[in-house]
């Protein structure tokens, strides 16, 4: 039953936390940028006007993929909120994603395509870096199920620091953030328009626009889980993780595929490795 | 109630999107001022986007000639509704000192329906502001008229 | 019982013998869904009556059994020595010599003929007859009209059909007699029957380069048929024993013995078509896809894997599971970076169905119970999910003439049940809630407790298995033009297509059953447990059934909401504005129309197969060195 209400929650906070998530990005960043910004509550806006836009489509696999994406993200912050198997949240949060390029692969459209497949190669970077970071929890907890966590009296961060950094790379690419964000960003002006969503349009847009509010709630929840047994040190830790993320991006300029692929095979998977090393040598 | 909210929200994220239809580059100078931190347009929720599927206000420089006018047609067909256009300039809104040259076919509104025209050579970045606001105006009531 | 067991062998080979000598192509399709039909219900019987402690059998018109089974492995060799000598291969000579001559020093001098029970089945066997029986009979009667259209193309003047057939029945048989196999001899001899039949099959074009491949094929083959006498000898030197069940019961025990099984897992690897030995299985793509389809699924390279699988307690705890632990990681990891670098749909199957083996590979070496029912979990799902693309793949290619992913870009406009079938047999492969993607979500759970390189590995193989699956998704999606004609396939198509992914979907979701009721007496103890229709493990939870709901409601509710498409306007594609009338084209230069045009990233200069492949062979060789001189 307590799982449930949980699960209720997530389904329903997520993307209103997400969105606000947004919101507080954008306004930080135009303080980075001494500017003032938008209202905080601007990407429920967005997403509202383009809920109500006219219903344009290239063809009907753009529908059916808007949808899955939003399903598949929700669904995995649902089972991260019923506190299930990492590996399992992981895998669903990866059906939103095929699907979302799917619906961008199934158009004629030169930005899209090559979108599509540049997203691909981010899926391609940040896998296997989620994959050892949740070995890595299991190494610790002895089980890859988040409920296993709260028996632990440390927090996670002490024996895993090497792979918070690398989970470092996988939130920046999920976030879509610079330097990684060449797949699509949140800005309108890229060399690829924008990117593997270019042709969703209109409602569908919005609910891409969603998913990935859900997204981000489930990688900033994945961050969180490092500092469980203090809320307060976990907020600091979060919010000091995304400050990091939007300083970052910032600071960064849009690098290319061949880039990312070297600093998160290397540097990701090499901190990775380093940290379980270390964690089956314990 | 979301039907509602909905409609307030239009008001407040109007993305735009700016084609530069033949113009001498100077009120789209301009129109990107509108971005700097000086006018910081996104505080209105204004983004500059670089699509027409997701905009929801056209920014058209420039005279048209009869190679663009076309392509104007086309992005203005391909922005889902509802959806505003602002002429920006002399030229946008009459075809200014070229409007009897033989390639030029005009102002905008030649091509497509124009809701608001901002004049100036160039415009300023406060009144193309201004010009967006009003546009939005226009539409809210043309979304009222429709129904 | 044992009749059961007789029909499950010996009718293919007896259809096989109708199939060659009644030149009637009705009389052959008769027979053919015929016995697809009674081998199936007879896998369903044997099922039905649940695993069967080792049995003898009797002799056959009076001559002993195991007596025939010596003769016909002796009259095997020579078949494939005269096949070496004719296409002068002097590999295949010298592989097929040692074999001859080691076994003649093993049968006569070595081996005390005491009666030992020829026949067994426990879990294992049991799915493997269940795929065999069940996926195998599909893919034939999917042949009756695939070869039909093939010869179509060739202009033959006498029809090679009755051949064909001959070889694919005789490799049913011959594949359930290996699964069958209590008795070790027996099980070489339908080794060596599976290597004959492969070799047939892939050669049955004769074009020059099928003839080739096939050679290629055989002395790999061969080689492990070499390895697998070397591993029964050096097995029964130690134990003096040449019954399975009690090799397995006994565990591992000494040096000589471990080393054995080492060698038998090295024909378990030639013929699962692991690195460095995968060029065979690439090149048997030049054979008619049926062939293909057979090979991938349910008989031959499933052959490797089982071997290796049931000798998996011979060698649990030892360097050598190690060994094979880390070899089917590499494979998995190297065969899912060449399938990046591939545009041939056939190939990335190949590459794909390569390293998935080598994932079951891995999960025999991992040895724990998680991963040996990890392992069987994804012998079964892979076999129904691969069979089902290659005949996907067969389809389109005798439609559009082309096995290019790149030249399926948009093929639901023109073959839009075939690509919605194709489309959904690759969700199933590499998505949840299906059934392989369980398996190998059991397989990294169960990696965690064996060591860093096999997670590592596996980790990074099971990322690059999803992009090169997910583009050729995507791109086989496209916009059907209004009144375009619908497609239409022949019923011995239709079915075996409907079949299989209805079989995909629906066992995938019943999987906790099937776990409970196949899965979880296999091993001494269980490591799942099922409640709430969802897998527990102390390491994790698969809840398949809630997933499968909430998923497939959703599916179910995007499909109805895309189904209402029409109340959309319909838009071309972002095109700065320059669209022609058609979609997708743009107005270019000169006036002029440019088509549209796209393709995948290879990443050539990452995942490049020519470069790749030495340096993969080469560590594989390494690998496997260390695996065996390990075990010593």
């Amino acid at each position: 039953m307590d799982t449930l209400i949980l699960v209720i929650i997530g389904i329903v906070a997520g993307p209103v936390l997400g969105g606000l998530v947004a919101g507080l990005d954008r306004r930080v960043t135009a303080w980075f940028q001494s500017r003032q910004g938008p209202p905080v509550t601007q990407p429920f806006f967005d997403v509202a006007k383009l809920l109500g836009k006219e219903r344009t489509v290239v063809n009907q696999w753009q529908i059916l993929c808007a949808w899955v994406y939003l399903i598949g993200a929700a669904t995995s912050v649902a089972l991260l909120f019923a506190q299930a198997d990492l590996l399992l949240i992981f895998f669903v949060q990866a059906v939103g994603a095929v699907f979302l390029v799917m619906g961008a692969l199934a158009v004629k459209s030169p930005y899209s395509q090559v979108g599509a497949q540049r997203e691909l190669l981010q899926m391609l970077a940040y896998e296997p870096v989620l994959v050892l970071v949740f070995v890595g929890f299991y190494l610790v907890t002895g089980s890859f199920s988040l409920e296993a966590l709260w028996a632990q009296e440390t927090p996670l961060l002490a024996k895993m620091p090497l792979l918070y950094l690398a989970l470092g790379f996988a939130l920046t690419i999920k976030l879509r953030k610079s330097p990684f964000d060449f797949s699509t960003s949140h800005h309108g002006h890229q060399e690829l328009v924008k990117g593997v969503l270019t042709e969703y349009s209109g409602p569908y847009l919005g609910l891409v626009e969603i998913a990935h509010w859900y997204e981000t709630i489930l990688v900033l929840g994945l961050c969180a889980m490092f500092w469980h047994t203090n809320v307060a040190i976990m907020a600091v830790l979060v919010i000091l993780t995304y400050l990091v993320e939007i300083l970052v991006d910032n600071t960064m300029a849009r690098m290319t595929w061949r880039w990312m692929l070297k600093r998160v095979w290397l540097l990701g998977m090499g901190l990775s490795i380093v940290n379980l090393i270390w964690l089956y040598a314990r | 109630m979301f039907g509602s909210f909905i409609k307030k929200s239009r008001a407040k994220s109007p993305w735009i999107m700016h084609f530069d239809c033949g113009s001498c580059n100077g009120c789209d100078i301009e129109v990107l001022a509108c971005l700097t931190p000086l006018y910081d347009v996104e505080r209105f929720g204004i983004i500059n986007v670089g699509n027409p599927k997701h905009a929801d206000v056209l920014l058209v420089t420039g005279t048209v000639n009869h190679r663009n006018k076309k392509v104007l047609k086309n992005i203005y067909d391909q922005m889902p509704e509802p959806k505003a256009v602002i002429a920006i300039g002399a030229c946008g809104t009459s075809g200014g000192v070229f409007r009897e040259a033989y390639n030029v076919v005009g102002g905008v509104d030649k091509v497509i329906p124009v809701d608001v025209y901002v004049p100036g050579c160039p415009a300023k970045p406060e009144a193309i502001i201004d010009g967006v606001v009003a546009g939005l105006a226009k539409f809210a009531q043309k979304v009222e008229e429709a129904k | 019982m044992s009749n059961l067991l007789l029909l499950l062998i010996l009718l293919p080979v007896a259809a096989a013998l109708v199939c060659y000598f009644v030149r009637s192509s009705a009389v052959r399709s008769m027979t053919v869904v015929a016995t697809g039909v009674v081998l199936a219900l007879a896998a369903l019987g044997l099922l039905a009556q649940g695993t069967f402690e080792p049995i003898m059998v009797g002799s056959f018109l009076g001559i002993g059994s195991d007596f025939l089974i010596s003769v016909l492995d002796f009259a095997l060799l020579g078949v494939i020595y005269y096949y070496g000598f004719k296409h002068k291969s002097l590999l295949i000579q010298g592989f097929t010599l040692a074999q001859a001559v080691l076994l003649v020093w093993f049968e006569v001098f070595s081996l005390k003929h005491a009666a030992v029970p020829a026949l067994a089945g426990d879990q294992l066997t049991l799915v493997m007859v269940l795929v065999i029986s069940i996926i195998g009979s599909l893919i034939c009667v999917f042949a009756i009209p695939y070869m039909k259209k093939h010869e179509g193309h060739q202009h033959l003047e006498k029809s090679r059909q009755p051949r064909f057939f001959f070889f694919l029945m005789i490799f049913l048989g011959a594949m359930n007699g290996l699964v069958l196999s209590n008795n070790i001899l027996w099980m070489y001899f339908f080794f060596e029957a599976t290597t004959l039949c492969s070799f047939m099959l892939i050669g049955h074009d004769a074009t020059e380069i099928a003839t080739r491949n096939a050679v290629r094929a055989l002395w790999m083959n061969a080689l492990g048929g070499l390895a697998f006498v070397v591993g029964m000898m050096l097995i029964h030197f130690e134990t003096g024993l040449i019954d399975i069940s009690a090799i397995l019961a006994g565990g591992p025990q000494g040096v000589v013995m471990v080393t054995g099984v080492g060698f038998l897992c090295l024909a378990g690897f030639t013929k699962a078509a692991q690195v460095p030995f995968q060029s065979w299985l690439l090149g048997a793509m030049v054979a008619p896809t049926p062939v293909s389809a057979l090979l991938h699924s349910s008989t031959m390279v499933k052959a490797g894997v089982f071997v290796i699988l049931r000798f998996a307690p011979a060698f649990a705890g030892t360097f050598l599971s190690t060994g094979v632990a880390v070899c089917g990681a590499f494979t998995f990891v190297a065969c899912a970076a060449l399938g990046v670098g591939q545009s041939n749909g056939k190939k990335i199957l190949a590459y794909s169905t390569v390293s998935n083996l080598g994932l079951i590979i891995c999960c025999a070496g991992i040895n724990t119970p998680l991963a040996l029912t990890a392992a069987l979990m994804l012998i079964l799902f892979h076999a129904v999910s691969k069979s089902l693309l290659f005949l996907c793949v067969g389809t389109i290619e005798q439609n559009i003439g082309s096995r290019d992913i790149e030249d399926m870009r948009g093929l639901y406009s023109r073959m839009p049940r075939t690509a919605l079938i194709t489309i959904i047999g690759i969700l199933t492969m590499m998505l949840p809630p299906f059934g392989v993607l369980l398996g190998k979500w059991m397989a990294i759970e169960a990696s965690a407790d064996a060591n860093i390189f096999v997670v590592v590995m596996l980790a990074m193989g099971s990322a690059m298995m999803v992009v090169y699956l997910a583009r050729w998704a995507g791109s086989m999606m496209g916009t059907r033009e209004e009144g375009t004609l619908s497609e239409s396939q022949p019923l011995l198509t239709s079915v075996p297509l409907l079949t299989l992914c209805l079989g995909a979907v629906v066992l995938s979701a019943a999987s906790p059953w099937i776990y409970n009721s196949l899965l979880a007496p296999w091993l001494g103890s269980t490591p799942f447990t099922v409640g709430f229709g969802s897998l527990e493990s102390a390491h994790g939870t698969f809840v398949v059934v809630p997933l499968f709901l909430v998923l497939g409601l959703g599916l179910l509710y995007a499909v109805r909401a895309a189904s209402g498409y029409r109340k959309s306007r319909f838009t071309p594609p972002y095109m700065g504005g320059a669209n022609s009338s058609v979609s997708g084209n743009y107005v270019g230069p000169m006036n002029g129309e440019v088509e549209f045009s796209a393709g995948n990233l290879y990443l050539d200069e990452l995942f490049a197969e020519s470069k790749l492949t030495p340096a993969f062979n080469a560590l594989a060789v390494a690998l496997i060195i260390l695996m065996l001189g390990g075990a010593l």
